[in-house]
């Protein structure tokens, strides 16, 4: 009653195989995807062969579960593949063969980075806490705020 | 050598196959490249031909056969073509012939709802999200990456050397010098949804096994779909109107 279940893996293994073949081959990020949803196919040929042969509905359960997955992933990839062509106005995948950006700083400051961003003027330093700040009559608040060269903090109280 | 002069016909035929994917992958130079994939094409039915010969020997069910020769030809075909083909939208369109070959499959192992379901997502859904992706971004016919593939020779050897390992796994377990592998004790099976006769692949049935022994599951997919659908939509890149 059953057929050689054998005839069913080897086509399943071609086609996996196939898949593996496109995905190192191709250089278009689109048919990169495309390749491995051939894998998945051959994968669905060899859970169907095996539910047919056992007589068991496991396999094609399993083959619904590879069908969600496979949708999830064409969406998502998808979406990220068009937010990379955005990027580079182009589908090849070895413009991605550093993620890295180059505007961007390098995530750790180093030592030299660290001296640049130092401030060359000294920081101006807050009033001692309980004096309050002095509203003059146009209603600008002047903020007790005490810059380290004399004279200019006293001016402002007064 | 024992070994190889024993399986030589395993070995030509993946040599074969190796040498009809070579072939046809687009070649670097335009003026000899007619040629080669000329070639491909007519290799493509000898290595079939030649692997049905040692692998897919019939079974004495001929309108199975015959059945199953069409369909898993075409999913073979259109994989091939999908692997090779330089254009990116004959490329999908070939994924979906591959597909509909693997449908075929699926019917002659019963299950007919699982080969509507695959023809209503892929050929309905995904290759035509697909195609939409490739027309929208690539305006120009042919990109310098579609034209030139990555390492060719390397892939192909590495592609034949796995389906190899696979075939001779398979021929080991179920070729004819070990039927007794495949003896399955089907009456110490222990499962809750066993079908029954003639149920096997109706929807009754794969519903029946989905919502017992896979319950869990089925929630776990749902969410991976609810989690997929919120991440798309943050990901994807929104322009002002009209642009991609």
């Amino acid at each position: 009653m059953s057929p050689d279940p054998s005839h069913y893996l080897v086509i399943g293994a071609i086609l996996f195989s196939l898949g593996a073949i496109g995905f190192l081959t191709r250089r278009n990020l689109i048919l990169m995807m495309l390749s491995t949803e051939l894998m998945l196919h051959g994968v669905s040929v060899n859970l169907t062969a095996f539910s047919r042969f056992h007589d068991q509905h496991d396999g094609q359960a399993l083959t619904i579960f590879i069908l969600t997955v496979a949708a999830c992933e064409a969406g998502l990839s998808l979406a990220i593949i068009l937010a990379l062509y955005q990027r580079t106005r182009s589908l090849d995948i070895r413009l991605w063969t550093t993620l890295g950006e180059e505007e961007l700083m390098p995530p750790m400051a180093d030592a030299a980075s660290r001296e640049v961003q130092a401030p060359s003027e000294p920081l101006p330093k807050l009033a001692p806490a309980g004096r309050r700040p002095t509203i003059g009559a146009d209603g600008h608040v002047s903020s007790p705020i005490i810059v380290p060269p004399k004279g200019t903090g006293k001016g402002s109280k007064a | 050598m024992n070994w190889v002069s024993e399986n030589a016909s395993l070995i030509g035929t993946l040599v074969l196959l190796g040498a009809t994917i070579l072939m046809l992958f687009p070649t670097v130079s335009n003026s000899s490249g007619k040629r080669s994939k000329l070639l491909g094409y007519l290799l493509i039915p000898v290595s079939l031909a030649a692997l049905g010969w040692v692998f897919l020997q019939p079974t004495g069910d001929m309108v199975r056969d015959i059945l199953f020769y069409v369909a898993g030809g075409t999913a073979v075909i259109g994989g091939l073509l999908m692997t090779t083909e330089r254009n990116p939208v004959y490329a999908a369109l070939w994924f979906a012939v591959a597909t509909l070959g693997v449908c075929g499959l699926f019917v002659i192992n019963s299950a007919p709802f699982l080969a509507a379901v695959t023809i209503i997502v892929y050929a309905g859904a995904i290759v035509v999200t697909f195609v939409f992706v490739i027309m929208l971004a690539q305006q120009e016919k042919s990109a310098g990456y579609d034209r030139i593939p990555q390492q060719p020779l390397l892939a192909t050897i590495l592609g034949c050397l796995l389906v190899g390992t696979m075939l001779v796994g398979i021929h080991k377990t179920f070729g004819p010098a070990e039927p007794a592998l495949l003896a399955v004790d089907r009456s110490n099976l222990h499962v809750s949804s066993r079908p029954v006769e003639g149920d096997l692949g109706s929807p009754r049935g794969i519903g029946r096994t989905l919502f017992t022994d896979y319950l869990f599951a089925v929630e776990l997919a749902g969410t991976i779909l609810l989690v997929a659908t919120i991440g798309a939509i943050a990901i994807a890149p929104r322009r002002p109107q009209g642009s991609l």
